[in-house]
């Protein structure tokens, strides 16, 4: 009933508003990290043409990406808080997922409710507020000092100084890490385990499966795409941050990759190098990514749901 | 809790005692233990909020001492108090940040809308990769989006001035594929029949999509322009990136240089004050979703939509 | 630049840091690159007469042993013109780096609309100015980047004649060393850098401290976490340096350099140290107690940040004094975009009049210009300043010939210190 020329018509705004805004930068920074470096004024020279691209830049940054050069160490740490982030975020954020999914029933809609709401709470504030609460005397520190959870810590050797978490400790980078990302991680979890139909795990149950076995087998399998979702959702941006560990640290030793790139850009700049830096981490990152369309892909055929 | 107690009268002790094995056997199957869990993480995700709220009306400096109420971090006109609504700095941020905001809705909503019907029912050549291409920006981290605009605005559009307008054409970069994904989803759950009705009865095109699909789409373009609204005036880094000094700062922005040296009440107040629009744009939203599908049957009360939508 | 102005990220002290981060590393990987293009060094490395180093566009380094005097690239306007009127006349600077009221005096004095363009910081200012996205009449710049931007023709050679004021200046400055006969540009405020502390937290005596005051850095164990670094290329490896005695801050000696990156990391182990530049307000707010700082930020602090004036005694700047630490300046020139030359010329004259420079001090901008008529004795007596922040203030005989300034380095030079900070900063 449309003529055929709309829907493309319709979508080229956006396409070309991606192919500028998204793509083009893309390659801009391609071009960076493979260009020069203006003799004189030390700014960056792209090389538009790839005929002319250089890896010289690339090359350097990846011997430094080599283990015990500098870059190394970094990424390492920066893994490190990721994955303790991730763990951090499945421990807290499955149960709660798993119990509003299943078994929140007349609090539901204000669990939900409350679920969402540090979506539309500032990152940013919501780091503030940690901030606020670790500072001399603030509330979260006498709460973590009465309760005995301080001197824990510090016996464990999780923290240099039961005192002071904002003087650059790395187990406050992790908890404010997961503070920040989990929202995002519960709701695709939530949302993939409120599909399952409860049909299934009665199956299970009347084939004289034991609950354990029952969740094992039906429920955690079910819920592995928003596992995996959330996971995706949250690893990514944590891999390109830099701006918690400066909030909530501020030392070199709690530094991430991001605040490398960071470094470059701002804090005396070689653009080139920081070029370089951010297509290698995006080519990592896209490993990731492949990976899991990979796994996306490999579950919609074992099980059909 | 509630609940467990309730159809639970009396035990003594032993049951207390065989209650505990029932956990222990078998945590998944009863929620007494999820519903500690659950409630005990919302308290966590809010409670520091609260605080920091309870904060900005603080009576003293301090972000961590009470020292009693009073409104004088958003309301003092005394020069040497940074007040939300009286410092340049903080107000011009609170503009900033509103302006973006406020743009970014008003470009990227319509293009998203184009995009999600073109995307939606475009089926050739090209049709692929922009799908493609669209989900992108979902997944870059925004330091890399960050990078990429910078060094495209200096080196290669390089008409374009930072500050508000690289802003702008960089926050809309990122909301695009949100409007996309929302509007994509409420397309397929409309399905094309109500235009083939419309075009049966007679309906020009242009009619079928003005006046039946435009209408049954319209709560959820009511929907992703109050989450660009949102995730606008949330960001931090590319409004960074892009900004020019001063001049250009977002009221995240502000927070972040307040967090890295001392922040006052006044910051927190800044925050709130930035939340409460948030909240209030959002729940405009979902009052202007229900009211549009309201009699809709099925699942999916706005709460859940909007839950949905997030992600 | 206004303290209270200061919080956004482009802080006058980001903007010291990055001046000394203009220095882009080449030389690690100048093999490479001229094994893989074309593109020339020519010009940025190499050795002028007597083997003196050169710096950017073969302009020799500067150094108070071996003063510069840079060529004109192009002749200076004409004496005895007019200034234009009419119109606006922009200042490239950082944000809230001059008192507005004076700002608006000059534009009202000379019939202009007069609009102030901000930078992040001195290194993206001149990538701005390179790019010729921006086109300002004056601009703002440090000495280590001057012989940068006259060499890419940014600046424009002065004709003193309309800047009768430089004699105002400290003799020193009325012809420095980075650039003989002030054919580019003129002197706008100076700082020294030291440390920065509480007594009520340090107990340390730490001018007294046997055998270098640096060293107290080395031994804050009792401090982790509430110790800081400048965020700055220079200043961060210069510390590390004076800390083993060496005075040459701006050695390119790989072996000296490293060993101040390596004992800069053993910083970690010993106070977690932190890096950043809001020592003027987290000292004072008793955030952090033992900070590398400039001169002007304790008084900055003194000034806004106290909950009371009681608190202000505790507060204490160490001055290494002459020849012993690092000192800097800043600087105006005029823009090689400019459209009203003459004009630009009578604005870095109008700054450097006594009342005019004296109000953009005391009124706004917390940092000293050099000169003459500002006595230093008197801010003190006269209670702009009080007495335990009196190091704070500096004098001309701190800028004499043995002054320590981080100035232009070698392109293999800057490399080095660059990866060296690159490398500090990685917290491995």
């Amino acid at each position: 009933m449309y003529p055929r020329w709309l829907w493309p018509l319709s979508a080229l705004p956006g396409v070309v508003w991606l192919l500028v805004l998204f793509l083009l930068p893309f390659y801009a920074v391609v071009c960076v990290a493979f260009g020069s470096v203006d003799p004189i004024l030390l700014t960056a020279q792209p090389a538009w043409n790839p005929s002319q691209w250089n890896a010289g830049w690339v090359n350097h940054v990846l011997q430094l990406l080599a283990p015990g050069n500098i870059y190394w160490d970094v990424f390492i740490r920066t893994c490190e808080y990721v994955i303790l982030s991730l763990a951090g975020c499945i421990v807290v954020g499955y149960p709660v997922a798993y119990y509003i999914a299943r078994h929140a029933s007349r609090t539901k809609s204000l669990l939900l409710i409350l679920l969402v709401l540090p979506f539309w709470i500032s990152y940013l504030m919501r780091m503030l507020a940690w901030i606020n609460l670790l500072s001399p005397g603030g509330y979260g520190l006498r709460f973590l000092s009465d309760t005995g959870i301080s001197s824990l810590l510090y016996h464990a050797g999780v923290i240099s100084d039961p005192s002071n978490y904002l003087g650059g400790e790395s187990f406050t980078v992790i908890l404010a890490l997961i503070y920040g990302y989990i929202p995002y991680f519960i709701l695709p979890l939530y949302a993939s385990l409120d599909r399952i139909d409860r049909s299934h795990l009665e199956a299970a149950r009347d084939l004289g499966a034991s609950p354990f076995r029952a969740f094992w087998h039906v429920t955690l399998p079910l819920s592995k795409t928003g596992l995996l979702g959330g996971a995706v959702l949250i690893t990514l941006p944590m891999f390109g941050d830099y701006y918690t560990p400066n909030i909530v640290s501020g030392a070199p030793s709690t530094s991430m990759i991001g605040n490398q790139i960071d470094l470059y850009f701002h804090g005396g700049p070689q653009p080139t190098i920081g070029a370089a830096i951010t297509i290698l981490l995006s080519a990592f990152l896209m490993i990731l990514m492949g990976y899991y369309m990979w796994t996306i892909h490999r579950a919609s055929r074992e099980v059909p749901v | 809790m509630s609940e467990a107690l309730a159809t639970r009268p009396a035990e003594d002790s032993f049951g207390l005692f065989r209650r505990l094995r029932g956990w222990l056997g078998n945590p998944w199957g009863r929620p007494r233990f999820l519903v500690l869990v659950a409630w005990g993480y919302v308290v966590w995700s809010i409670a520091p909020v609260v605080i920091a709220i309870q904060f900005s009306f603080n009576d003293s400096r301090s972000l961590s001492v009470w020292h009693g109420f009073t409104t004088k971090w958003y309301t003092s006109t005394d020069p040497n108090i940074d007040s939300v609504f009286h410092s340049a700095e903080l107000r011009g941020a609170l503009a900033q940040s509103m302006k973006l905001a406020g743009l970014d809705v008003l470009i990227a909503t319509p293009i998203g809308l184009f995009l999600a019907l073109g995307l939606a029912r475009w089926r050739g050549r090209g049709s692929g990769a922009s799908n493609f291409l669209m989900l992108f920006p979902l997944v870059t981290p925004e330091i890399v989006m960050g990078v990429s605009l910078l060094l495209l605005f200096s080196h290669l559009l390089t008409i374009v001035p930072f500050g508000t307008i690289a802003q702008v054409l960089g926050h809309v970069t990122f909301s695009i594929s949100y409007v996309v994904v929302i509007l994509r989803g409420r397309l397929f759950s409309i399905g094309r029949s109500y235009e083939e009705a419309a075009a049966d009865l007679g309906a020009a095109p242009a009619t079928a999509l003005s006046r039946v699909l435009l209408p049954l789409l319209l709560p959820a373009i009511v929907a992703s322009a109050a989450i660009v609204f949102a995730i606008s005036i949330d960001d931090f880094v590319i409004s960074q990136w892009l900004s020019s000094g001063a001049n250009s700062t977002t009221v995240p922005m502000e927070i972040y240089a307040a967090t890295r040296a001392t922040p006052q009440p006044s910051t927190d107040g800044i925050a709130t004050v930035i939340m409460v629009i948030t909240l209030l744009s959002v729940v405009a939203g979902v009052l202007v979703y229900r009211f549009f599908t309201r009699g809709e049957s099925g699942r999916g009360s706005a709460v859940n939509d909007v839950a949905g939508f997030g992600i | 630049m206004h303290p209270k102005e200061r919080r956004f990220g482009a802080t006058r002290r980001e903007f010291l840091a990055r001046s000394g981060g203009a220095a882009l590393s080449l030389s690690t990987i100048s093999g490479i690159l001229a094994a893989c293009s074309n593109s020339t060094t020519a010009g940025t490395a190499g050795t002028g007469a007597g083997g003196w180093p050169l710096g950017p566009g073969g302009i020799p380094l500067a150094r108070p042993s071996h003063p510069v005097k840079m060529k004109r690239w192009e002749a200076p306007i004409p004496s005895g013109m007019q200034p234009e009127t009419g119109g606006t006349f922009t200042i490239f600077n950082y944000p809230a780096y001059i008192d507005p009221a004076v700002i608006k005096a000059f534009g009202k004095k000379y019939g202009v609309t007069v609009k102030v363009t901000p930078f992040d910081d001195i290194t993206t200012g001149v990538t701005k100015l390179a790019s010729g996205t921006i086109s300002p009449d004056v601009t703002e710049m440090t000495p280590d980047l001057l012989s940068r931007v006259v060499a890419g023709k940014l600046v424009k050679p002065l004709n003193l004649d309309y800047i009768p004021n430089l004699k105002n200046v400290w003799s020193g400055f009325q012809s420095p060393y980075y650039d003989v006969e002030s054919r580019y540009g003129v002197p706008y405020t100076v700082y020294s850098t030291g440390i920065a502390y509480r007594t009520d937290q340090v107990k340390e005596d730490i001018p007294n401290l046997k055998p270098n005051p640096w060293d107290i850095f080395w031994h804050a164990q009792k401090y982790t976490g509430k110790t800081a670094l400048l965020s700055e290329v220079r200043e961060t490896i210069a510390m590390a340096l004076l800390h083993r005695g060496i005075t040459d801050l701006n050695t390119e000696k790989a072996s000296l350099v490293n060993r101040a990156v390596k004992d800069l990391q053993e910083l970690y182990s010993i106070c977690n140290v932190k890096v950043g530049d809001l020592q003027y307000e987290t000292i004072p707010e008793n955030k952090a107690w033992l900070n590398q700082a400039w001169s002007g930020d304790m008084m900055a602090g003194y000034f806004y940040y106290l909950p009371n004036k009681q608190t202000g005694k505790v507060l204490r700047f160490w001055n290494p004094g002459y020849g012993k630490g690092p000192i800097g300046n800043d600087m105006w020139c005029v823009c090689s975009t400019s459209k009203k030359p003459v004009l630009a010329h009578l604005f870095l004259n109008y700054m450097l009049d006594n009342g005019v420079g004296y109000k953009n001090f005391v009124d706004f901008n917390g940092y000293q210009p050099p000169l003459n008529e500002i006595q230093p004795e008197t801010l003190v007596s006269k209670g702009v300043i009080p007495q335990n922040l009196a190091s704070c203030v500096l004098t001309e005989s701190d800028f004499g010939p043995k002054a320590l300034q981080e100035m232009t380095l070698t392109t293999a030079g800057q490399s080095l210190w660059q990866d060296g900070y690159a490398t500090f900063q990685s917290g491995a």
